[in-house]
This record gives structure tokens, sequence and C-alpha cells, in this order.
């Protein structure tokens, strides 16, 4: 992806969901895309795909998918690369299935849609497929509805269903937060052990920093549209260089340690109605100079890279008084 | 943190009628199943578990939103279960409520102040002025701009809508303010100005927290204690400090080594143990002890006899047969 750019026209002015975004993902490359709310870390994601289908939306930049240029696609091309090469996993598993056809035949009906297959092969893939994801009897399980599964069950339908036809980029956008944490923990687990046996590249959209640090090779931060910091997950999580992964790392209350103040960000996230033309985060951002008017740009080596206009020095400096302030313990 | 308790639950039951699956047939939805517990007075007491599992009709039981099948509530001493409403009304302005979605908690056509100011109003604090002067008070206090008072919730971010719904639980100088799941709706910058809020607001007016979230992170951060919740039954509880680094009950083990942690240090991690299958249904409980179908340790003894919940060491409680990390 190279400097993708998303912007809706509305009333109020243009609107801007991402602003310049590039990242590579390798083959069997898992990366985690993490941002607050309206970070426009799904839009990204969604308009490659030509799911945004809003007619005052503009994309611009260049995505390659194997080689191919994806922007700009037809419809009818694209409808050849969702569900096929891309599969993709959604947040919430009961509006991804509908209500009104067994798994089954959803599962059967986007196999076939794909490859020439007939109904019957079709269904005993999708028989195959629900046992793989771990749903037991599955011969039975094949022929009920989205509503007799609980949760964790259907996230585990709609996996199949984005694995159905070997994808070699599956798009999981947040695919366990509405899910309890032992939900989240099997589905996690499940993800993981399928990549394994699949070989495909994930991008996970996320929230949540730790779902980032468990699943995770590479981690692009995201804020107002653009990315803050991109690098590998442990280098971003333990040498953090920008003031908002910082604000963002500090602000999660721990299960594994004491009491301790929480980091808070100043204020709120910007409108993306009106970003900065500088650094996005400067409005909340504490160590703010006088170049933050200017927009940053990403630098950085070995693959870890920031937006901000500090160096190393500056940063160095800041985290030493942070932390002999008990920031971390 | 002084010993005197504020509020005490002995043997909550709450279970709710429904039209069970057959024609005619009545199915019975235990809730809470049987919740003893105690607050302290200062303390926060953090109530942990997973959806479904019967927190949030705890916490509307204990406040007397939700009137108990059976058992009892004491408040001050008083017991509250069996008041009529006039009766409770005293009480009520004592023990406020802070809600978890804030768009639905707060009236849509009423202004920001009106939503402040009705406690007030309806128990008659004081006159309108004297009431609007503490609605400006109370949103100085909260961290919002009193000059917003007249606006309508609409205008707010999720983050300032909770601070308004913490505003308003205040207006009536509760001494006990039950939160269920108050930062959930929220991002994680957002969600760290609201509980460092929290904290500010216990220590300047000596407040009693009861702190409802399924956020494991969340609750220890913010408690003294903490109950751990599965298919409306405290299984486990004790000090956070000690339940978060040496849980004895199975279910707490399993809960806490599955959290997703930041990678940020070399200390060697938990073992992750994953738990299989679903919450039972809780109109169709299993015998014996409620956990164990999905329990690791579960012998012949947990499929047919309930375990107690018995005080295993010094301020630790636990309803297990085969407590962990105990010899």
């Amino acid at each position: 992806m190279r400097d993708l750019k998303v912007s809706f026209a509305t009333r109020q002015g243009e609107l801007r969901a991402v602003d310049g975004l590039s990242f590579d993902v390798g083959p069997k490359e898992v990366l985690g895309i993490v941002g607050e709310s309206g970070s426009g870390k799904s839009v990204a994601m969604y308009s490659i795909l030509g799911l945004v289908r809003d007619s005052n939306v503009k994309i611009s930049g260049s995505v390659k998918f194997a080689g191919r240029e994806i922007l700009g696609l037809s419809d009818r091309e694209l409808q050849g690369i969702r569900g096929g090469d891309v599969g993709m996993i959604f947040q919430d598993p009961m509006t991804a299935l509908t209500p009104v056809y067994t798994v089954g035949w959803q599962i059967a009906e986007q196999i076939r849609a794909h490859s020439d297959v007939s109904k019957q092969q079709a269904k005993s893939r999708a028989i195959e497929l629900l046992g793989e994801v771990g749903i037991p009897d599955p011969a039975t399980r094949v022929n009920h509805y989205p509503h007799e599964f609980s949760g964790g069950m259907r996230q585990r339908v709609v996996i199949a269903m984005a694995l159905s036809c070997n994808p070699k980029l599956l798009i999981a956008d947040e695919p366990t937060t509405a899910l309890d944490v032992t939900t989240q923990a099997q589905i996690l687990d499940l993800m993981e052990k399928l990549q394994d046996v699949h070989q495909s590249s994930i991008v996970i959209i996320t929230h949540d920093m730790g779902v980032i640090a468990q699943m995770a090779d590479r981690v692009v931060v995201m804020y107002a549209g653009r990315p803050a910091e991109i690098g590998r997950e442990i280098d971003v999580v333990r040498h953090p260089r920008h003031p908002y992964t910082w604000g963002l790392l500090g602000a999660v209350p721990r299960v594994d340690s004491k009491n301790r103040r929480l980091v808070t960000i100043p204020g709120t996230s910007v409108s993306p109605l009106n970003v900065p033309e500088g650094c996005a985060f400067a409005p909340r951002c504490e160590y703010r100079m006088a170049i933050c008017e200017e927009r940053p740009m990403l630098h950085g080596d070995d693959g870890h890279l920031d937006a901000c206009w500090l160096d190393d020095e500056q940063r160095v400096q800041i985290r030493s008084t942070v932390s002999s302030s008990g920031d971390h313990s | 943190m002084s010993g005197d308790v504020l509020l005490r639950a002995t043997d909550v039951v709450k279970s709710f009628t429904s039209r069970g699956k057959k024609l005619g047939a009545r199915s019975v939805a235990t809730a809470v199943n049987g919740v003893s517990l105690e607050v302290r007075r200062g303390e926060t007491l953090g109530i942990v578990g997973e959806s479904g599992c019967g927190k949030s009709t705890l916490a509307r039981c204990l406040v007397q939103l939700l009137p108990v099948t059976s058992g009892t509530v004491e408040f001050h001493g008083v017991t509250l279960t069996g008041l009529s409403r006039r009766q409770l009304r005293p009480y009520r302005r004592e023990m406020q409520l802070v809600f978890q979605d804030p768009y639905a908690s707060l009236n849509p056509r009423r202004t920001v102040a009106d939503i402040v100011a009705d406690p007030m109003r309806i128990n008659k604090v004081g006159t309108e002025d004297e009431i609007l002067d503490r609605v400006r008070e109370l949103f100085v206090t909260v961290g919002l701009d009193p000059a917003s008072w007249r606006r309508y919730p609409h205008e707010f971010s999720g983050g300032q809508r909770q601070r308004i719904g913490i505003a308003r639980s205040l207006s009536l100088n509760p001494s006990l303010v039950v939160a269920d799941e108050p930062v959930s709706a929220l991002d994680v910058s957002v969600q760290a100005q609201v509980l460092n809020l929290m904290a500010d607001l216990q220590e300047k007016f000596d407040l009693t927290y009861l702190f409802i979230a399924h956020d494991l992170g969340v609750v220890r951060h913010v408690s003294d204690r903490v109950g751990v919740m599965y298919l409306g039954e405290i299984v486990e509880l004790g000090d956070a400090e000690d339940l978060y680094e040496t849980p004895h009950h199975p279910y707490t083990e399993a809960l806490l080594s599955v959290v997703p942690e930041l990678n940020d240090t070399d200390a060697p991690r938990r073992e992750r143990i994953i738990i299989s299958g679903d919450v039972p249904d809780p109109s169709d409980r299993p015998t014996g002890c409620s956990f164990h179908p999905r329990c690791p340790a579960a012998t012949e003894v947990c499929r047919t006899v309930k375990p107690e919940f018995v005080e295993l060491r010094p301020g630790r409680f636990v309803a297990c047969h085969h407590p962990r990390n105990f010899n």
C-alpha cells in the first residue's frame, strides 16, 4: 500500500478518513493496525476492497496485491478478489452472517462463487471447514442457522467462511472485540493455529494492544487517518517512539502489575473534518514544538518508523523523566 | 480503609421466569444464585465476570432497582429488602448508579443541566437557584466546562457524557456509587481519563465504589477487593493484589491467564489456560459445581456436590473443591 488517501465530501467540507497510509504485508506475515475509534483503521482496509460504497468518496494512492494494482478495479473484478484471495473476518459475527440461511448454505455459496464445484462438493467442503475451526459435530451443525450458535461459535463460522477459498490474505477487523475474554482466547488461539496450517498473511485491525502483542509480527499505530508509528511489534511496544504511542500504551490498565496512575492523553481525537496541516497529534501533545506546525513524514531505520519531530536525544530525555516518576512499575 | 460494612448482601437470589421452549412450559433462569458479600466503607469492591454472569443483575438487586427473589440486602445496618418504595426513598439518595452506555443513559431531550439537576429537584434539596449553582459546581468537579450546561447530550463526546453521568450520580452526595461497566464503551485514552477522575472523586468525597466490569485490567486497577462471578455466583473473592497474583479458583486462574498482555518485558508469562465450551444456560444449571463442565481440574465430587463458599485463608474466599495454588 502506498500513500492511500480516502476522503469523503460532506456538507461540512472534506472529511479525510485516511490521509497518506503506506505499508507492506509480507507473505505469512501478521500485521496489526491499532488505533482508537475514528482513526481510519477500518476504512483503510475496507476501501481498498471496494467495500466503501459512497458516491462522495475519493480514494487515491496505490495498492498492489500480489503484484497487481487493485485500486480502481471494477466491482466485478474486485468480487473475484473478495472472498477468494482475500478473506474477511468482521467484528460482529451476527451481522456478517445472514439469519435466514443455514451456515452451511452460506459457506457453500461462497465456495461456489469462487470455484467450479457442485453443490454436493461445496457442502462437504463446508462440513470439513466447520470441523477445522473446531465446531463439534459439523455434519449436523452445517444445517443450523446462525442464531442457533453462541457468539464464539458464530465467529468460528465466519472464520470458516473466510478460509473457504484458501485466501492469501486474511483481513480481520476487531475479530474478538465482541467476545468475552475466554472466548477471545479460543478464537485467537484458533487463528494462530490456522495461520500455521494455511500460511496466509493476516492484517488484524484492533484497538487492543494486548491482541496485537499476542498476534502481530509488525504493527501500524494510526492516529487521525495517518500512521504515527510503524515497526516490529516488539520494537514498538518496548521502545515506542511517538508520543501518541506512549499515551496509548500507558493508558492501558494492566492485569500483571500494581496500581499506578494511568497515563492520559488530554482532550479527544481531532475531528477528521479538520485535521491540522501539521502533525495531527500536536494539539494533544505535551512535547509539541514550533516545528510541529509542519507535517512530519514517516522516517526511521531498521523498519521502525515514526512520524514525529522529536529526535532521539529528546526522546531519551523525556522517557527517563517519565519512568522515574513511576510510569512503569 | 476502615473495616465497617456499608452494604451487606446475604444469600441474594434473583430468578426470572419466562415461557419455556415448549408450549405451556415455564423456565426459571437464576441470574443471581445465592450471593453473599460485604462492601466496606471507603473501599472499591470490583465485580468481574463475563457477559451473562449476572453481575449487572446483582448490582440492580443491591441498590433495590430489582426486587430480590430471596435473601437480604442491608445498608448502614438497615435491611432494605422488603421495604416499600416510600420507605426506600431516604436510602436511594445514598446509593447512586453510573451506567455503561453514556448514549442510552442520558435523556436526549433534556439539557445536561436538567439531567444533573433532576435528582436534586426530585428530592427537593434546595431552591432552583441553589440547585443550578450546584450543577455548575459539579460540572467543574468532573472536568466539564460549566458554560456548556445548556447543551444537549448529543453535543458531547462519549467520555464527556460519562462525566455527565458521574456528575448526576454525585448530585445527592451519595455514600455508595455503583458503577456498571462505566468505561467499557470508551476508547482507551478516554477510559484512562474517566478512571483517573473516578479515583480523584473517591478520595475527595470519601466515596465507596461497587465497580462492575468485564475487563480484568480495569478491575485490578481500580479495586481494593475483587469478586469473580461465574453463572450467577461469586466463585472467588479477596484482596485484589493477592487474588490476581495467586488465583485459587480454576476459573479465575484461566481467566487471568488468557488476557492478552503487552509484550513489554522479558518477565515469564503465565501459561495460557484455554477453557473450552461456553457458559451454560442459567435456566439449566449444571449439577454440583457450576463450573465443572468446563473445568480442567474437575473430578467426580465436582459433578455431584456444590462447593461451599469458604474462607480458604484470611480474607480469601473461594467456592471450589480443589483450590489451585494452595497446599
